[in-house]
């Protein structure tokens, strides 16, 4: 049986000017420890606002989010953060690296901040699984936009988080280098064949990822579709072309 | 081009900010050294004593020199230098009646002016000038009660009378060279429709006796009273030499006391200009520069538009001509405050005359906003020179960076800069009176090499401070790491701590360094005396041989400060000096004599930088002319060192006192035995005994104070604005960097943490350079005032210095991205596409 990772229960958000609009309107949605779950919806359908919110880089309005059992929607910066390093890790559209750090402080960084030793042979045994193994001492900018997106992964899975956030990983990157960072989420879940685990046990994350690209979402193990600020639907074990036909479905309404 | 430099100019308000506050200082600082150099330019003398007179026949006004040279070809060069008398030459006293028999010529009113101290002084402290009463005619000064001066009376003007509380029949006593008198006052006059004249108050004697109080031996101008018509050639041929005036240029005749000096303060308001336009250019090209660092994905994207080079040089610059030009319109205004704030500053300074006022003047105005415009343009063309060459494919990459290269460019201008620096330090006396200006400038050229340089010498030094701020944790480590990957940065934010730090405090030092060897050189002159004698506005040479005389007395040493000429290489020179009158079997002033021997008939003695600069030996006879242009040959007897507060030259007393019109012994020093002190009081009550007096201001003094204080203000004022503008544009344009570690895990407090560090690391690096600039300079300059080697000087200057502009650093580096960053923030994914 799995358990529940991140848990999100009856959370509204609306956001200041443009008449109040409800980017989220009583969501309730969990995501199970060492899934790949993809939370696609067309533009404005609160995709985003559900992962700032489920991901602790939001407040919600009201509702709740527990993250690993505890309640983050009520937590207050610098809990927040500290409460967020430990769990999570994040992979987003544009990266977002430190241009000044080298590629192997990049990915550090995390750990380095939360104040813990950093773990570096898991961090060299994940830079070999991204295949970046060599680029260390590269800045990001010497990079290309899929070796960039892979350091960003690389430094979410340096510190063993319990759910990676991915908001459109592959949105800036050609098809190819988008399906190697795909690959490499689902690796995450699956636990790289435990190789990367001190115990036997399962070892994989669980990855949330927004997406607008049903090839992408095809990758995950289940697609939460949602529209208007609500959750419509659900499909598990997807296809590209059963996504395809459900967003087009959802849009439609 | 027009409407996207607007847009731009609009979008981008914040970036400009620094540069339009720069361009904006720059501008009014301009106008307002304009309005004052105009001032002294044009300032009209405050008023005419010659009023009623057709001509004024004038005794020597200034020593000029003509050298010829025979160059090739036959060619002979003539070059002909002057220099002006502080005091006034005087005419044959029969001349009055040789021109008195030109034809049309009425009459020929010889005028003896003299210094007097009268018990007050003028308007805004105005000189008291002593003359004959005949002469009262030349304005004319008519009696307002009473009547003229027969011996032993005098008339004075009304404004003197009315601040002396002075009228008919009152006993004043007045002291020239010749002595002290007590004189009755018989009369007060004064000039149409006024109390007196502005800048000079006005006394005047029975002309029997103005030759004895005066001690001239002619008059020092003749004033010409003729019909219209007359010839003036006729004139010109009886003067001989003597120059003829008319018109606005009678004034010149007149005494040079009573006229408005404004040597020093053209140079100084010219300088202003100079180091106004230097500072500018300086910071306008820092804040430029950062500010098209900010657009360069704007500038990609116009090159991916099809924009050439040239079209995003020519975009850069109308750019800054309308920053500059809307700069301009409020400076302006500011201008003229600033040129009043100055005078106001300087006439309380004393370095310019009292009744100097700033002349309002558009075309000045216009040309400051002209070249304050023409100054940002040029920073702009400066700061965007390679930003402009950005590849298109830039446009599409997520951080944009400008290209690099130019380091051939920096490296050969530091290199010319600093060597600059390094010859003015070496060649240029730097113990003489250029010392001061020539450290500055050599001060100057190091900032430029230090700027040229800036990124080699941050990322150096980065390197180094960054490493120790790691010792403090992840944030130290995080602020070392990326201070040194962004060393262009940290070298934009340190740059203008340096340029604060270095010339401010060369400046502070150099100076609180002279004015500490002149008290100690002072100190030293006069330990041997037992005391000092000093009188209200100096006392007559005779007081002080009769102090000598005293039962009891040792020894005595009056001075007499006066200004004296000679020539250097066919210029005339003129150099503070005193006139030294030594008696006793003790010496009572040790001038640390290094070769001959004080005194002697026909003799004088110089300082070791005089005999130096002219490479006088003991035993020369030197030409020397003294203040009111009377020429001596006097033998070169010594040589001594201790020049500071003294002067160059000391020369034989009676020479000076009757040569300057002032005359006065300023102090008598006097060595003694037993209760001298109150014979002395007893004898000349209004005498003043102390054990030492301040050490005499140097000549300049007043001028050199207001001159540094201004540097000091304007430095400040525009490396103020480059600190907390480039700090402010960079901590605005890392928004996304700190949304970056925010998202990586910092907390907010982190990140304040980190950009604490950072600024602390480049204060440190501003720092660290601006010490190694004022440590050259201080250092050689040091070592040439006495051969010893200082760094600091006044532990207490620079102490404040380190600590007030780390203090903005700081402010200016945490301040604006606490603006930026707020401490409950949530991090911001709003990742701005």
């Amino acid at each position: 049986m799995t358990e529940t990772v991140v848990e999100v229960i009856d959370v509204t958000k609306s956001y200041a000017g443009g008449a109040g609009v409800r980017a989220l309107d009583g969501v309730s949605v969990g995501f199970a420890t060492g899934t790949f779950c993809a939370v696609m919806g067309p533009s404005g359908s609160g995709k985003s606002t559900l992962l700032h919110c489920a991901a602790g880089l939001d407040r919600p309005d009201s509702g709740r989010v527990l993250l690993a059992g505890q309640e983050i929607s009520r937590l207050r910066e610098p809990k927040l953060t500290e409460a967020r390093r430990r769990r999570v890790g994040f992979v987003f559209q544009s990266y977002n690296l430190m241009d000044s750090l080298s590629v192997w402080h990049n990915v550090l960084l995390p750990q380095r901040l939360a104040g813990v030793r950093p773990d570096r042979d898991w961090a060299r045994e994940v830079m070999r699984r991204v295949g970046l193994a060599g680029r260390e001492n590269d800045r990001p900018g010497q990079l290309s936009g899929g070796q960039r997106q892979r350091v960003a992964l690389a430094r979410a899975l340096a510190g063993r988080p319990e759910v990676i956030f991915a908001d459109e990983p592959t949105g800036a990157l050609d098809i190819s280098a988008g399906r190697e960072v795909l690959a490499l989420l689902r690796d995450a879940v699956d636990g790289f064949g435990d190789l990367g685990s001190r115990s036997g046990e399962r070892s994989g994350t669980a990855v949330i990822m927004v997406t607008h690209d049903p090839a992408a979402a095809a990758w995950a193990d289940r697609v939460v579709f949602l529209a208007d600020g609500r959750i419509v639907t659900e499909l598990a074990d997807p296809t590209a072309e059963k996504v395809a036909a459900q967003m087009t479905a959802v849009s439609a309404r | 081009m027009m409407r996207l430099a607007l847009g731009t100019l609009r979008r981008h308000r914040g970036a400009y900010l620094g540069s339009f506050l720069a361009a904006f200082l720059a501008v009014a600082l301009l106008a307002g050294a304009g309005l004052l150099l105009f001032s002294v330019l044009t300032a009209k003398p405050p008023a005419d004593r010659f009023a009623a007179a057709a001509a004024v026949v004038s005794g020597d006004r200034e020593v000029t020199l003509t050298t010829t040279k025979k160059k090739k070809k036959n060619k002979v060069k003539s070059k002909t230098k002057s220099e002006r008398l502080t005091g006034a030459g005087t005419l044959p006293a029969d001349l009055a009646g040789r021109i008195a028999a030109v034809p049309g010529v009425v009459d020929a009113v010889a005028d003896y002016a003299f210094p007097v101290v009268f018990p007050v002084r003028g308007e805004d402290d105005a000189p008291v000038v002593g003359h004959g009463w005949a002469s009262a005619a030349l304005t004319p000064y008519t009696l307002r009660e009473g009547r003229p001066p027969a011996a032993g009376e005098m008339v004075i003007d009304a404004d003197l009378a009315a601040r002396g509380g002075l009228s008919v029949g009152d006993q004043v006593q007045i002291t020239t060279r010749t002595g002290v008198r007590s004189v009755r006052v018989s009369g007060v006059a004064a000039p149409d429709g006024r109390d007196g004249l502005a800048a000079q108050g006005a006394l005047f004697l029975a002309d029997r006796q103005v030759p004895a109080v005066s001690g001239l031996d002619g008059p020092t101008a003749i004033a010409v009273l003729a019909e219209p018509a007359t010839d003036l050639a006729a004139l010109r041929a009886v003067a001989g030499d003597a120059p003829v005036f008319t018109g606005a240029d009678k004034v010149r005749g007149d005494l040079p006391g009573a006229l408005p000096d404004y040597i020093g303060p053209i140079s100084i308001f010219g300088f202003t200009i100079g180091i106004t336009a230097f500072a500018a250019v300086f910071v306008l090209t820092g804040t430029v520069a950062l500010g098209v660092r900010q657009r360069l994905r704007d500038l990609a994207l116009l090159r991916t538009a099809g924009a050439t080079p040239g079209q995003l040089r020519r975009l850069l610059g109308l750019e800054s001509v309308v920053l500059a030009a809307v700069a301009a319109v409020p400076a302006m205004p500011v201008g003229v405050v600033v040129a009043g704030l100055v005078a106001a500053r300087f006439r309380a300074l004393g370095a310019v005359p009292a009744q100097f006022t700033v002349a309002f003047n558009v075309p000045v105005l216009i040309c400051a906003a002209v070249a304050g415009v023409l100054v940002t343009f040029v920073a702009a063309r400066i700061a965007g020179r390679r930003a402009v060459r950005i590849a298109p494919t830039q446009a599409l990459t997520e951080t944009a960076t400008a290209p690099r290269g130019g380091m051939l460019v920096r490296v050969v201008a530091a290199l010319v800069t600093a060597g600059g620096a390094v010859a003015v330090l070496i060649f240029v006396p730097l113990g003489g009176p250029l010392g001061m200006g020539m450290s500055f400038v050599s001060s100057a050229l190091l900032l430029c090499a230090v700027a040229a340089l800036g990124p080699v010498l941050a990322r150096g030094l980065t390197a180094v401070v960054g490493r120790v701020a790691a010792l403090g944790g992840v944030t130290g480590w995080l602020a070392g790491t990326v201070a040194r990957a962004e060393s262009r940065r940290v070298a934009a934010v340190a740059v203008p701590l340096v340029l604060m730090f270095a010339i401010n405090a060369t400046m502070l030092l150099n100076s609180s360094l002279l004015g500490e060897l002149t008290g100690d050189e002072h100190a030293a002159r006069s330990a041997p005396a037992t005391a000092q004698v000093t009188g209200p506005g100096g006392l007559p040479l005779s007081v002080a041989g009769d102090l000598a005389a005293l039962p009891g007395v040792t020894g005595a040493a009056a001075t007499l400060p006066t200004r004296a000429i000679v020539a250097q290489g066919g210029k005339p020179e003129d150099y503070p000096s005193q006139g030294l009158f030594t008696a006793g079997r003790e010496a009572a002033i040790d001038l640390d004599v290094r070769d001959g021997q004080l005194g002697g008939e026909g003799t004088f003695a110089a300082s070791a930088y005089l005999v130096e600069q002219h490479g006088w030996r003991v035993g020369d006879e030197v030409p020397i002319w003294l203040a009111d242009g009377y020429q001596v040959t006097l033998r070169l007897a010594a040589v001594y060192q201790r020049a500071r507060g003294f002067g160059e030259m000391a020369l034989p007393a009676d020479l000076v006192a009757a040569h300057d019109p002032r005359g006065l012994v300023a102090a008598v020093a006097l060595r003694y035995d037993g209760d001298v002190a109150a014979g002395i009081h007893q004898r000349w009550p209004a005498l003043r005994v102390t054990p030492a007096v301040a050490a005499a201001r140097a000549g300049d003094a007043q001028n050199q104070q207001g001159a540094w204080e201004l540097m000091v203000v304007i430095s400040l004022g525009f490396a103020a604005i480059a600190v907390v503008n480039t700090f402010a544009i960079a901590a605005s344009s890392r928004r996304r960097e700190y949304a970056d570690l925010r998202l990586a895990g910092a907390t907010a407090g982190q990140v304040h943490r980190m950009a604490t560090r950072e600024a602390a690391i480049t204060v440190t690096v501003g720092l660290v350079l601006g010490a190694a600039v004022t440590a050259v300079v201080v250092g050689a300059f040091s070592t040439a005032q006495d051969g010893i080697f200082r760094l600091i000087v006044d532990p207490v200057t620079y102490g404040g210095m380190l600590a007030g502009i780390a203090a903005l650093g700081m402010a200016a580096g945490a301040l604006p991205i606490r603006a930026v960053l707020r401490r409950r923030d949530l991090p911001a994914v709003a990742d701005d596409h």
